[in-house]
């Protein structure tokens, strides 16, 4: 029986690792690990007996990959890290996503420059997937400020979905040997084609395994008021599409601002989704009054959510991976931010509590109740 | 007509448990690159720490042989002679 809440924390200082009983009344806190070194990517993989696995992208000695067998008590290294072909001319940045595949110790990894590797024996080993690491537009994608990276990663049966910043929406259908673009409806303010077949900076997708089919993107918005070549393209940072990620549709109106990076679905409704606005300019809460919006009816409508966080100046940034949910029947959702707090709203957001607010600056927060 | 020579590789203490926890390595060959070859054929764990995957060195390690950084004398091309030092150490850098 799940009886403890397991938050992983990466932060530019290390890995955190948090625990709390079900009823998140107090949080302990170890680490950090990988001590000193960005880790931008964890995964709590609740398949059999848990293990945490963490990216440490190390500027001086490269990327590895880390992993735990006690819950966060300790990590070791993999046996190796992702790694381009000798011969194929690119070395790897950073690593931006881990996720779990559908066969035992099957991991998949996101990382920088865009590409795509995969692990069958738990990260020992790596193999670059070469369907879209070598597609035929990946040396067109141009970095954005975070990198060339390849930041979401989502499955769904044989259906893949990828997140590339600044590449757009790939999706495969057969298991993720092959990928397509996908992005009609999905805008970009930095061309002059607001909808170009590729090369959107889409920031995280997510989806709900009760529907499939629907999928929800916080994308680059925040081009309103641009008055250039295409002209103004307002409301295409939130989107949702109920086909599969063939097609997407805005669902930004009401939120103060279609410029975000994480996006949260509730994990017992696919009706219920978070967004977290940011100015575009400073990427920070809107008029330094931080908020957590939810929409109830997949994006007709949104609810700010603050009580108990600050009423002012207090000019967060949330990371794409930054903020999590839970599995509990009432869940509570998890943010991190680049000043080191960490938040979770109880109820779905309802109320707010600061868990820690000296955190080295946040890049990353996973939630699992094991 | 080649010859092999006998030189010392430091290794920077965050490094050793690629290698044995070995503080240097006997290496031999006639250049930095050489040196790395060997690293790489011996320490592969090691090697990737100090090499990224298109055989550059890392952006914030430096390779020292004797008391002269690689970049000032031939870079990879640097020749080494028995007794020798080349020291793996680490940028000063970050925040």
């Amino acid at each position: 029986m799940p009886d403890r809440v397991i938050l992983t924390i990466g932060t530019r200082k290390g890995l955190f690792v948090a625990e709390s009983a079900k009823a998140r009344g107090k949080f302990t806190l170890r680490g950090p690990f990988a001590t000193g070194v960005a880790v931008y990517a964890s995964l709590i993989d609740t398949r059999g007996t848990p293990r945490i696995y963490a990216s440490s992208c190390n500027p001086f000695f490269g990327m590895k990959v880390l992993r735990s067998n006690d819950l966060g008590k300790s990590f070791k290294e993999t046996k190796s890290a992702p790694a381009f072909p000798k011969d194929d001319g690119r070395a790897l940045a950073n690593i931006w996503s881990l996720e779990p595949g559908a066969a035992k110790n099957e991991i998949w990894c996101g990382v920088e420059p865009a590409s795509l590797f995969r692990s069958r024996d738990g990260g020992d080993s790596w193999e670059m997937i070469g369907g879209i690491s070598n597609h035929e537009h990946s040396r067109k994608w141009q970095p954005g400020a975070g990198g060339l990276c390849l930041h979401t990663i989502l499955r769904d049966g044989n259906r893949m979905h990828l997140g590339i910043s600044t590449g757009g929406h790939y999706m495969s259908e057969d298991g993720g040997e092959t990928f397509k673009a996908s992005n009609t409806g999905i805008g970009a303010g930095f061309s002059p084609d607001p909808y170009p077949e590729f090369g959107q900076c889409v920031h995280k997708i997510v989806g709900h395994k009760d529907a499939p089919g629907r999928l929800y993107i916080q994308n680059h918005g925040g081009w309103g008021e641009w008055d250039g070549p295409g002209g103004r393209r307002p409301d295409i940072g939130v989107l949702r599409s109920d086909d599969y990620g063939k097609t997407w549709r805005s669902i930004a109106k009401g939120l103060p601002s279609d410029f975000g990076f994480p996006m949260v679905v509730h994990p017992h409704n696919p009706d219920t989704v978070y967004v977290m606005p940011l100015k575009p300019q400073t990427r920070t809460c809107p008029d330094g009054a931080p908020a957590v919006w939810r929409s109830e009816n997949g994006g007709g409508s949104w609810k700010r959510l603050a009580k108990g966080m600050p009423k002012k100046e207090s000019f967060f940034t949330i990371q794409r991976d930054a903020m999590d949910i839970d599995e509990l029947k009432s869940p509570a959702l998890y943010f991190g931010t680049t000043t080191g707090q960490l938040w979770i709203g109880h109820d779905g957001g309802e109320e707010w509590e600061c868990l820690f607010d000296a955190l080295p600056p946040i890049h990353n927060v996973k939630v699992a109740v094991v | 007509m080649t010859s092999t020579t006998a030189v010392e590789l430091f290794v920077p203490e965050m490094l050793r448990q690629y290698c044995g926890k070995a503080r240097t390595l006997d290496v031999s060959g006639q250049t930095v690159q050489a040196v790395l070859d060997e690293i790489e054929r011996d320490y592969p764990a090691l090697y990737v720490n100090i090499c990224d995957e298109t055989g550059a060195v890392r952006r914030h390690i430096n390779i020292f042989v004797n008391d002269d950084h690689m970049r000032d004398l031939h870079g990879l091309n640097t020749a080494v002679a028995a007794g020798d030092a080349v020291t793996i150490l680490p940028a000063v850098s970050g925040g």
